[in-house]
């Protein structure tokens, strides 16, 4: 029932282009709300496919992370430990291990199979805002209220560098495809981007006005940056020389750090999340919205994309709590 | 001239030039630099300013001056002496000097402050204070005669409040001269009948600045969540003053927040907190923990204790570390995202809430039918209640979760089923190699048994004088001593053995393997309190060879280019025989490691299976489906996985 359609080629964003060239102009796609996830009992803060597909993990106020099947939204397992709120979660390349970021100033790297907390990444001297695996997943990165980005080793646990990064707390930290290369955005308006291995500033994109960054992260072919600003803003830059590309309007975005994605199983579109309760969805090359999904009775706070189906998950806040899985043909 | 007098210019012409240097700051004292923020004290004669370092005069022997004048002015005038303030009126004047302005008239001045408050936090911190602050904390000690007659002797008459670091000695707290009888802390004293256990000052005579707790308004008498903001209240943070403290500086400047969920509160209601030290809300946080187990279990939709105010009041404390930096507003905004922290300071403060009350104001208890009052930090009033409200939720929820859930196949548990399957499969194979080794082993058994009962020939004896070459040395790989070749093995041998039976090498838990045979040594050892876990066979730590008798025949099956047997054996004596050296000790080892091998393979799968089923057992266990939901809302389309995938 459900085929999918190549994309245009026009934007390279996927690493590997697709094999059949047709060159249809994609139709907006029809995302549909399939099933609705009940569970947390607070606010969920951020939802995230796992890189096989088959799980989604979410984490919440409520200091828990569930696992729910990513295919059926079946719940399968919650895994327990933090001692205060969870700002973000996130996979490891081979979806065995999650590393959560808490208030509690600490890291936790879980065995998802299992569900054991095999470590705890202390260090940080606030809350701790956002983390990522590195590709090959030997290292975490993890940004904090206390205005650093920290880089910890996966093995031992140990914290290999501090930067210094930012003077405002830094709102989200990203690898990309290759794991040379670390974005890190913060609330003071800068976006700056950092050698991995020797934790150099390589360079730093401002934009007038610099409104505080709520969200950054490559894209999947490693060329763009995709930032969100709480000034409804989000803008797709080329870091290499410094310009925005792209820039997409409409939501409502000046609170809360929203998650944004690419999409790019089918059409390629950006996926955000949004304050007015809705899901919005654009069209990468043209910028204009394709379709905005309604059900959440609350701020929509992370969107995320399934790596192979065409399928959204997303997650809204206290009012609301549910996590939403969305479909579309293409 | 003394001190760091670096310029040439002679002493006397330094009283009130205040020559330029580069920097265009005026320059002081007998070196001639400029102020550079240390602690100066002035001569009341020339009014030039001396540095403390300089003239060798610290800050707290000042403390003890009353009038100071300059070497210089004392070496030209003789009648001018300095002056030492009498112990008690070193303090009265201390007093006096509260608010005031650096006078020019007698007494010795210090260095100029320009914060009188400063002034007086400084003063109370170190030598004047800190006399008083010690045992007696009563303002009604008024201060004795002092020996020079002064001005100020007349407010010896009027009550000189103390100040001491924990009071400020002006504000109302300060100023009460009574303990008031009924807060937690007079009840303690032992003049009100208490076990003089917590000893601290009457809760309303906690000084509003500077005591570590908070005071309490009269009206109240016990410690309520709630309490007025004092009024005179400095915005300074200081390491002294608490965790509270802190939080109140910032508290006016958070009315620009605005939760989410919260209605319209009243200004000074927002500005209301909690006697918060840092280790009861630590406490809290744990408890709330424990007290609520399963944080989902709590009944939040039905608790009516969630006022607005509380919930405004719980964001602040969890702020209190970001107050110190740059501007509040364009943070408040920033940091919606963890509005949510409301609903879980909201979930701990009921246990405390409760406490608090008398049990005319408990809330009902939840129990189905129920009109009792719930226990203090309960929400039931007694278990009964608690299971039959938990029953019924059983069977009103559990019958449609469970109906939810099979209404779509759950992919997982496909998966499980699969990977057990596989599971099963390897298990079964692991178990025939287990039992071949077996085999094997009894086989080795049967072949060592039957070379014992062999008889000597020493007609085999010839073999040894086959072309060794006996002038090669090889020196041991673990002595490193030279040796003949013939008998290289068996000095490695026993070599190895003497270096390898000095460690230890073994585990906390002895083998408990069913239908193994003599596989791990397990031996004991008390002072590493673990059992070794070398092969039975080869720990040279635990097994002594056995003395061979002389008649023993070595055994060994030979062979013929390496692998095939030849049906026959070794003849020789044990003893001479130095080309089957340990030779049982050695294949016997061989098939225990193999079967050692094989048992840990199926550990490890056994492993694997407990973990696919306690995963399929939770998935749609009991907890699960009342915690979860999943509402599938297109009946049709309960695979998301796109066809191709199928």
């Amino acid at each position: 029932m459900a085929t999918k359609e190549s994309g245009d080629a026009q934007a390279q964003l996927a690493p590997s282009s697709s094999a059949s060239q047709s060159k249809e102009v994609p139709e907006n796609p029809n995302y549909a709300l399939k099933c609705t996830l009940v569970g947390h009992t607070e606010a969920v803060s951020s939802v995230k496919f796992s890189p096989n597909g088959e799980w989604l993990a979410s984490s919440s106020a409520d200091r828990l992370i569930i696992i729910w099947g990513a295919y059926d939204g079946k719940y399968e397992k919650t895994l327990y430990g933090h001692n205060l709120e969870i700002s973000d979660v996130a996979w490891s390349s081979d979806s065995s291990r999650l590393v959560s970021a808490s208030d509690d100033k600490t890291l936790k790297l879980w065995d998802a199979r299992s569900g054991k907390c095999l470590k705890t990444l202390e260090g940080h001297s606030n809350y701790v805002f956002c983390c990522n695996f590195n590709p090959p997943s030997n290292l975490i990165i993890s940004g904090s209220f206390d205005e650093t980005v920290k880089i910890w080793e996966v093995k031992t646990g140990n914290c290999l560098k501090t930067l210094s990064a930012h003077s405002d707390p830094v709102s989200a930290v990203h690898f990309n495809c290759s794991g040379s290369l670390i974005v890190s955005g913060s609330y003071d308006g800068l976006c700056r981007i950092w050698d991995a291995a020797s934790g150099q500033c390589l360079k730093t994109l401002v934009d007038d006005g610099n409104p505080p960054v709520s969200f950054v992260k490559f894209s999947p072919n490693g060329k763009y940056i995709l930032t969100a600003t709480l000034d409804n803003t989000l803008k797709l830059w080329d870091y290499t020389r410094g310009r925005c590309l792209k820039t997409y309007t409409g939501h409502k975005n000046e609170k809360y750090c929203i998650f944004a994605n690419f999409s790019v199983t089918g059409g390629k579109w950006i996926v955000s999340g949004s304050e007015d309760n809705l899901v919005y969805i654009w069209n990468l090359q043209t910028k204009e919205i394709v379709q905005k999904l309604q059900g959440h009775t609350d701020v929509v706070i992370s969107a995320a994309c399934h790596p192979t189906e065409n399928l959204i998950a997303s997650a809204a806040l206290e009012n609301d709590k549910t996590i939403k899985l969305w479909m579309s043909n293409h | 001239m003394e001190g760091d007098g670096s310029d040439p210019e002679p002493p006397d012409a330094g009283e009130d030039s205040k020559s330029e240097n580069g920097e265009n700051a005026p320059i002081y004292c007998i070196c001639r630099k400029p102020d550079i923020n240390c602690f100066m004290i002035g001569c009341d004669n020339c009014n030039e300013w001396f540095h403390g370092d300089c003239i060798r005069i610290t800050e707290k022997m000042a403390k003890a001056i009353r009038e100071w004048y300059c070497r210089e002015c004392r070496e030209k005038d003789p009648k001018l002496e300095i002056r030492y303030r009498h112990k008690k009126s070193r303090e009265r004047d201390g007093n006096e000097r509260d608010g005031s302005e650096p006078r020019d008239e007698g007494g010795g001045r210090k260095r100029p402050v320009p914060d009188p408050d400063l002034q007086r936090r400084a003063g109370s911190g170190t030598g004047v204070g800190a006399m008083l602050a010690r045992g007696s904390a009563s303002p009604h000690k008024s201060s004795p005669q002092p020996l020079v007659a002064t001005p100020s002797q007349q407010q010896q008459q009027q009550q000189q409040i103390k100040r001491s670091a924990r009071m400020c000695g002006e504000c109302e707290a300060c100023r009460r001269t009574e303990d008031c009888g009924h807060c937690d802390f007079c009840r303690d004293m032992k003049k009100f009948g208490g076990p003089n256990k917590i000893r601290q000052k009457c809760r309303l005579r906690q000084c509003q600045l500077r005591a570590r707790l908070s005071p309490v308004t009269p009206s109240e008498s016990l410690p309520r969540p709630r309490r007025p903001l004092p009024t005179q209240q400095q915005p300074q943070p200081s390491q002294k003053l608490g965790r509270i403290r802190e939080d109140e500086g910032a508290v006016a400047s958070s009315a620009v927040k605005e939760p989410p969920e919260a209605t319209a509160t009243p200004e000074p209601l927002s500005d209301e907190d909690l006697p918060l030290d840092p280790d009861l809300y630590q406490d809290f946080c744990a408890g709330a923990f424990d007290d609520h187990g399963l944080p989902w279990m709590s009944d939040t939709e039905e608790s009516p204790f969630l006022d607005p105010a509380l919930r405004k009041r719980a964001v602040k404390v969890k702020h209190v570390k970001r107050r110190e930096k740059k501007s509040e507003k364009k943070k408040e905004e920033r940091y919606k995202r963890h509005r949510q922290k409301q609903k879980h300071k909201d979930k701990w403060k009921h246990p405390e809430r409760n406490d608090a009350k008398d049990p005319a104001s408990l809330p009902q208890c939840l129990g189905p039918g129920c009109v009792r009052p719930a226990q203090p930090s309960s929400k039931y009033c007694s278990d009964d209640c608690g299971m039959k409200l938990a029953a019924n939720r059983i069977y009103e929820i559990l019958p449609q979760r469970i109906q939810q859930w099979q209404q779509s196949p759950c992919i997982a548990e496909e998966h499980g089923k699969k990977l057990l399957e596989r599971i099963r499969r390897e298990q079964q194979s692991a178990r025939t190699r287990l039992q071949e080794m077996e085999r094997r082993f009894h086989e080795l058994e049967a072949i060592i048994l039957r070379a014992k009962q062999q008889a000597v020939r020493e007609d085999e004896e010839s073999n040894e004088g086959d072309s060794d070459d006996t002038d090669l040395q090889i020196f041991c790989v673990s002595c490193g001593h030279p040796i003949n070749p013939r008998v290289a093995l068996r000095h490695m041998e026993r070599c190895y053995a003497k270096y390898e039976s000095q460690t230890s090498f073994g585990s906390m838990y002895p083998t408990r393997i069913e239908g193994a045979t003599r596989l791990f040594c397990d031996v004991y050892n008390p002072q590493s309190k673990t059992y070794c876990k070398r092969l039975q066979v080869l720990c040279p730590e635990h097994s002594r060879d056995p003395k061979v008798p002389a008649d023993e025949v070595c055994g060994c099956p030979l062979v013929r280019d390496v692998f095939e047997l030849t049906g026959d054996f070794c003849r020789l004596p044990k003893r001479q025989c130095n080309r089957h050296y340990c030779w049982e000790k050695l294949r016997r080892a061989e098939v225990d490691l193999e079967r050692v091998r094989v048992w840990y393979k199926l550990d490890e799968l056994f492993e694997q299976e407990r973990n696919v089923r306690t995963a399929m057992t939770n998935r749609a266990g009991l907890l699960a489906l009342m915690l979860h939901q999943t509402i599938q809302h297109d009946p049709l389309t309960t695979d998301l996985r796109s066809s191709a995938d199928r």
